[in-house]
C-alpha cells in the first residue's frame, strides 16, 4: 500500500517536473512549430537545403519571431541540424528617375544550435511593402553537414498592421536613428503582461545593431477612460537591444502605450506611444 | 393578555408585535425576549384591536420599520433600499438572514441589501441580536437582523381568510396594491401574500422633485406547511420579489432590474428534543443602468448642457446566488440547561461585470471595456454552532455560546487570478480562514420589575467578497474607487452590552449601554500609487485593516400609558464612534430621537409622532462627510375599523412631515431632502 502510493507520488512529481520543463520553453517546444503556419518555402541553391520560414501570421512591420526549418534537398526530409543562418531583409524602393534605394532592416540571426531541430530567430521589418516599396527576405545557410553555402531568396510582402508594434525615430539629443520595436505582449490580456522591447540603432542603410545602452519608461493610459494602471515595471536592458519589463492592463479595451526612451536619464524620444487593443 | 400588549409596544411601537415564551423556565417572558425584537406585520386573523393599532403602517416598507428599531439606523442612497446599520456597523458587519438562510445582495454598491428583497407582508418576525452576541446564524460583529417569512395558520381555526389593501401616498404618487390570502385543510395549510408597489418621483420640503427617486417592485410569497402530526411540520417557502426602475439619486446610475427568488424547505420536529432542519436555494441578479443619466459626468471637461458629443454607458450585472442549509437542536439536557446545536453550510456564488462603451459623436464605437468588479467566486462556509443556557435559579439565567465558520473561497476563473495580479496580488484559486466568537450572557432579575442583562463577546467576521476581490468599485459618498484586499486579516471585536429593564403595568423601561472594541477595522484607506479609474473619481482606497476602533451606543426606550386609551412612547438612539486616533468614524447617526403619542378608543385610534435628530458634527472630512443639521419632523395618523361578524374594513388617514420640513438625515447619501408633507391613505379589507 506504502510502496503504491510512494510509486503514485513519484510518478505526479516526475510528471510535474517533465510538465513544467515542457512549460519552461514552450515557444521552442517539441512541437516547436504549434500555433505557426509556413509563411515561405524555397531552396538555399548550393547549400543543398530546402528552407522554410515559420510564423505566427504573414511577415508585419514590427518585430517578426521567424523560425527557419532546413531540410536536406536530397531527400526533403531530414531536417538539418547543424547550420549557419543568417536573414538579410531587403527593401528596394523605385523612385522616378532616381535610382533604386535599398536598406535592410534590424535582425537576430538564429543561434547555430538549434532548439528542438528548428532555428528561431527574429526580423523587425520597418516599414509595409508598397507598390514602389518591395521586400525581399534572403535567408542565407551555410549547411556544415556538407560545408556548403548558399542563399534562398523571398519575395514577401510585409503587411502594415492597424495598431503598429514598431516606429523609427530620431533621438533628440544626438540625432541617432533608432529603431524601437514592442515585442511582447503580442497577445495581451486583461491583468500583468510581459512587456518587451528591442532597440536597434539604424547605423547605415544596411546596419541596424542592436543598442543596449538606452533605458525605456513606460505608461500604459486608456485615452478614452482617462486612467492607467497601477504596478507597471519599466523594462530594463536584458542584452543584445533586447529591455523587459511588467505592463498591467485593467480592462479591455484600447489602451495606450506611452513610451519614453532615455540615456543617462534624458529622455532622447518625444511622443512615442504604441496602440494596443484587448 | 395586556401585559403582552404592552410588552408588544416597547418591543415595536409601529407594527403589531408578538412575543414568545420560552417553556424551560418561570421567567417572565419579559425579561427573556426583551433582547429579541418579535414584530409581525399584518395578521388578520389576529387581535383586531391590536393589529388595528398598527395596521396603520401596514403598507410602510421594509425601511420605515427598520428606521423605528432599536439600534438601527439607515444609509439611504434612494427612496428605495436603505441599508441597515446597526449600532454603526453595516455590510459584512452585521449579518442579515431570512430564517437562518444566508443570502447576499448582488450589488457591488450595497444597493441591494437584502431587506430590500423582503416586504412586511413577508414578515411574520424580526429578531435583532446586538453585537457579537447572536452568532447563531453565523459570525457577526455588529448584530443579527433575523427576519422569518410569514406562514399561514394550519390551527384549522378560520380555514380561509383573505384580505385586500390599497395605499396611496401623495408625495411620491405611491400605489401600492397588498393581497393577503391563507387556507387551511386538516394537516395542510397554504398561503400566499403579495405587494405592488410604484412610486413617482417625491418632492422635498421646498417643493423640489428629485430625480430619479422613482421605484416600482412586485412581491410574492407563497408557503405551504403540512403537519402530518402535532408534533411535525414540513413547510415549503417560495419568494419572488422583482424590483424595476428603481432610481437611486445619491447615485451615478440607477437599477433596471432586481430581482430575488428563494426557495426553501424545512422540517421541524417538536419533541423533547426540538428538531429543524432546512434547506434553500436563492439568487438575485441585480442590473445596474445608465441609460437615463448623462453621460457626460464622466469627462474632464464637462461641456455645458446635454451635447452628447460623448457617448457613455456603462453595463453592471451583478449575481448572487446561493444553496445552503442547516440541522438544528434543541436538547433540555436537564431541568436546569438546555443546549443548542447547529451545524450548517452554505455556498455562495457571486459574480459582477462591468462593460463601458463609449462613443465619441462623429466617430465609430470604441471596443467595450470589460471587467470583474466582483471576480466570478465561490465562497463556502461550514459552520458549528453550540449554545447552552443554564437556569441557576428563578431569577438568573446564565448563556455560553460558540460558532466556528471555516470559510473557503474559490475563484471560478483564472481571470479574476490575472485581474488580481494587476495589484501584485499573486491569488492562489483557493483561500480558506476560520474565524470564530464566543459570548456569555447573563440576564438577572433583581426584583420583580427590575432586570439587568449583560453579555460580553469576542467574533470575528469574514471580510466580504468585495472586500477581498472588489474591482474599482466607486463609492459615490467620498468618491474614491475602492480596491479588494485578499490579505485582508478577520475584523474582530471585543464587546459588552449592559441592558437594565424597569417594567410595572403602566411603564416599561428599557437602557442599554453597548461597547464595541474592534481590531483589524476594515475600511478603505487612499492609496495615491494607483491612479484613479475615471475622471471624476478623486483617488483609489483599498481595503485595509485599521489597528482599532471603539464604538459605543446606548438606546432608551420608553412606554407609558398613563390612562387606559393613552399610551406614549420614546425611542432614543445614540451612537459614537471613533477610529484609533481619535478620528470619528465616518457615518455615524447623531442622537435621535422618536416620540410617539397614541390615543386608542374601541376601533379608532390616532397617533402623533415626533422624530427629532441632533445636528452630527463628529465628521470625517477624509471620507467626504459634512456636517448634518439637526431636524424636527412630525406625522399623524389615524386609524378607524369596522368589523362585522366575518369582515373587517380598516380606513387609515395620515400625513407625514406635517409642517414640510426641508431636512435630510446624517446617513443619506448625497444630501439629498427627505419627502416634504404627504397625505397617505390606505383601505384594507379583510374576511
Amino acid at each position: 500500500m506504502k510502496s503504491n502510493i510512494q510509486k503514485f507520488i513519484y510518478t505526479l512529481a516526475l510528471s510535474i517536473v517533465i510538465f513544467s520543463c515542457q512549460k519552461e520553453d514552450n515557444i521552442i517546444s517539441s512541437n516547436s512549430l504549434d500555433g505557426l503556419s509556413k509563411l515561405k518555402e524555397g531552396y538555399a541553391i548550393g547549400a543543398s537545403a530546402k528552407v522554410e520560414i515559420w510564423g505566427k501570421k504573414n511577415f508585419f512591420v514590427g518585430y517578426n519571431n521567424l523560425v527557419v526549418v532546413l531540410y536536406d534537398s536530397l531527400n526533403l526530409k531530414e531536417k538539418i541540424t547543424d547550420a549557419h543562418i543568417h536573414f538579410m531583409p531587403l527593401m528596394t524602393m523605385s523612385m522616378m528617375g532616381q535610382m533604386p534605394m535599398v536598406h535592410a532592416a534590424p535582425v537576430e540571426n538564429p543561434s547555430e544550435t538549434p532548439v528542438n531541430d528548428v532555428f528561431p530567430g527574429a526580423v523587425a521589418f520597418i516599414m509595409p511593402s508598397t507598390e514602389t516599396g518591395v521586400w525581399q527576405l534572403r535567408v542565407a545557410v551555410h549547411n556544415h553537414k556538407y560545408d556548403k553555402e548558399g542563399t534562398a531568396s523571398f519575395n514577401i510582402n510585409v503587411d502594415s498592421p492597424t495598431n503598429s508594434s514598431l516606429t523609427v525615430f530620431t533621438t533628440t539629443t544626438d540625432s541617432l536613428k533608432l529603431v524601437l520595436s514592442m515585442v511582447q505582449p503580442t497577445t495581451p490580456k486583461v491583468g500583468m503582461n510581459d512587456i518587451e522591447f528591442t532597440i536597434h540603432q539604424k547605423a547605415g542603410m544596411m546596419d541596424f545593431p542592436a543598442d543596449d545602452s538606452y533605458a525605456i519608461e513606460i505608461t500604459p493610459e486608456m485615452p478614452s477612460m482617462g486612467h492607467g494602471s497601477p504596478n507597471n515595471v519599466n523594462p530594463t536592458n536584458t542584452g543584445n537591444g533586447h529591455y523587459k519589463g511588467k505592463v498591467n492592463f485593467t480592462m479591455t479595451g484600447e489602451w495606450k502605450i506611452n513610451v519614453v526612451v532615455k540615456k543617462n536619464g534624458v529622455a532622447v524620444s518625444q511622443n512615442l506611444y504604441f496602440n494596443v487593443v484587448i | 393578555m395586556k401585559k403582552y400588549f404592552l410588552l408588544s409596544l416597547i418591543l415595536i411601537f409601529s407594527e403589531f408585535a408578538h412575543a414568545e415564551t420560552i417553556d424551560t423556565t418561570k421567567m417572565t417572558c419579559t425579561c427573556v425576549d426583551l433582547e429579541e425584537v418579535n414584530i409581525s406585520a399584518n395578521l388578520p386573523l389576529n387581535d383586531n384591536k391590536v393589529a388595528g393599532f398598527f395596521r396603520t403602517n401596514q403598507f410602510a416598507s421594509m425601511d420605515n420599520i427598520n428606521a423605528r428599531l432599536e439600534g438601527m439606523s439607515l444609509i439611504k442612497r434612494g427612496a428605495y433600499a436603505m441599508e441597515p446599520q446597526l449600532n454603526g456597523f453595516s455590510g459584512g458587519q452585521i449579518n442579515a438572514t431570512i430564517d437562518g438562510m444566508k443570502m447576499f445582495g448582488a450589488c457591488t454598491d450595497k444597493m441591494d441589501p437584502i431587506t430590500s428583497y423582503i416586504e412586511p407582508t413577508n414578515l411574520k418576525t424580526l429578531t435583532i441580536s446586538q453585537g457579537t452576541s447572536g452568532c447563531q446564524n453565523g459570525c457577526s460583529l455588529g448584530g443579527t437582523f433575523d427576519m422569518t417569512l410569514q406562514e399561514p395558520d394550519s390551527k384549522g381555526l378560520i380555514p380561509f381568510y383573505s384580505s385586500l389593501g390599497f395605499g396611496y401616498e401623495s408625495i411620491s404618487r405611491s400605489k401600492n396594491v397588498l393581497f393577503l390570502s391563507g387556507f387551511s385543510h386538516q394537516k395542510w395549510a397554504f398561503g400566499v401574500e403579495g405587494v405592488y408597489r410604484k412610486n413617482e418621483n417625491y418632492k422635498t420640503g421646498e417643493n423640489v422633485t428629485i430625480p430619479f427617486s422613482q421605484f416600482q417592485k412586485a412581491n410574492l410569497h407563497s408557503v405551504l406547511k403540512y403537519k402530518p402530526n402535532s408534533k411535525s411540520t414540513f413547510k415549503a417557502d417560495f419568494l419572488l420579489d422583482d424590483a424595476r426602475n428603481v432610481g437611486y439619486p445619491a447615485l451615478p446610475m440607477d437599477v433596471g432590474v432586481a430581482r430575488a427568488s428563494l426557495f426553501a424547505l424545512e422540517y421541524t420536529h417538536q419533541g423533547k428534543i426540538q428538531t429543524k432542519a432546512k434547506m434553500y436555494v436563492n439568487s438575485i441578479l441585480h442590473v445596474m443602468d445608465d441609460s437615463q443619466r448623462d453621460s457626460l459626468y464622466i469627462l474632464k471637461t464637462k461641456p455645458v448642457g446635454k451635447s452628447d458629443t460623448v457617448f457613455m454607458r456603462m453595463d453592471m450585472p451583478g449575481k448572487s446566488s446561493t444553496l445552503g442549509a442547516y440541522l438544528q437542536f434543541v436538547i433540555p439536557w436537564n431541568n436546569r440547561n438546555k443546549l443548542m446545536l447547529k451545524v450548517d453550510n452554505y455556498t455562495n456564488r457571486s459574480l459582477a461585470e462591468m462593460t463601458m462603451h463609449m462613443r465619441y459623436a462623429g466617430f465609430a464605437p470604441e471596443l467595450p471595456m470589460y471587467m470583474q468588479t466582483w471576480p466570478e467566486n465561490l465562497r463556502n462556509v461550514s459552520g458549528i454552532f453550540i449554545q447552552n443556557s443554564t437556569y441557576v435559579s428563578e431569577n438568573l439565567r446564565m448563556t455560553v455560546d460558540g460558532r466556528i465558520d471555516y470559510n473557503i473561497d474559490r475563484l471560478q476563473s483564472k481571470y479574476g487570478q490575472e485581474q488580481a495580479s494587476i495589484f501584485n496580488y499573486n491569488l492562489s484559486k483557493q483561500q480558506s480562514k476560520l474565524i470564530k466568537s464566543i459570548n456569555f450572557s447573563t440576564q438577572y432579575q433583581l426584583v420583580s420589575e427590575l432586570s439587568i442583562l449583560a453579555n460580553i463577546g469576542y467574533s470575528e467576521r469574514m471580510p466580504t467578497v468585495g472586500e477581498r476581490l472588489g474591482y474599482y468599485l466607486y463609492n459615490a459618498y467620498d468618491g474614491y474607487d475602492y480596491i479588494g484586499n485578499p490579505y485582508l486579516k478577520a475584523e474582530n471585536s471585543k464587546f459588552a452590552r449592559l441592558s437594565l429593564t424597569y417594567s410595572k403595568s403602566n411603564l416599561q423601561l428599557n437602557i442599554s449601554q453597548s461597547f464595541s472594541f474592534v481590531n483589524d477595522y476594515i475600511m478603505g484607506i487612499t492609496n495615491s500609487e494607483i491612479p484613479a479609474m475615471n475622471f471624476y473619481a478623486k483617488g483609489i482606497r483599498v481595503y485595509s485593516n485599521v489597528p482599532s476602533a471603539k464604538l459605543y451606543s446606548t438606546d432608551l426606550q420608553l412606554l407609558y400609558s398613563p390612562t387606559k386609551n393613552l399610551t406614549t412612547f420614546l425611542l432614543s438612539k445614540f451612537t459614537y464612534g471613533e477610529l484609533s486616533a481619535r478620528e470619528p468614524l465616518p457615518l455615524i447617526s447623531p442622537l435621535k430621537n422618536t416620540i410617539v403619542v397614541e390615543y386608542h378608543k374601541k376601533t379608532f385610534s390616532a397617533q402623533g409622532e415626533c422624530e427629532s435628530a441632533l445636528a452630527q458634527n463628529r465628521i470625517n472630512t477624509a471620507y467626504n462627510e459634512t456636517s448634518t443639521p439637526g431636524f424636527t419632523v412630525f406625522n399623524l395618523k389615524s386609524n378607524y375599523s369596522i368589523s362585522s361578524q366575518h369582515a373587517t374594513l380598516d380606513l387609515s388617514v395620515g400625513i407625514t412631515n406635517l409642517f414640510n420640513k426641508i431636512y435630510y438625515e446624517h446617513l443619506d447619501w448625497g444630501r439629498i431632502n427627505r419627502p416634504g408633507r404627504s397625505i397617505n391613505l390606505f383601505v384594507n379589507y379583510s374576511y
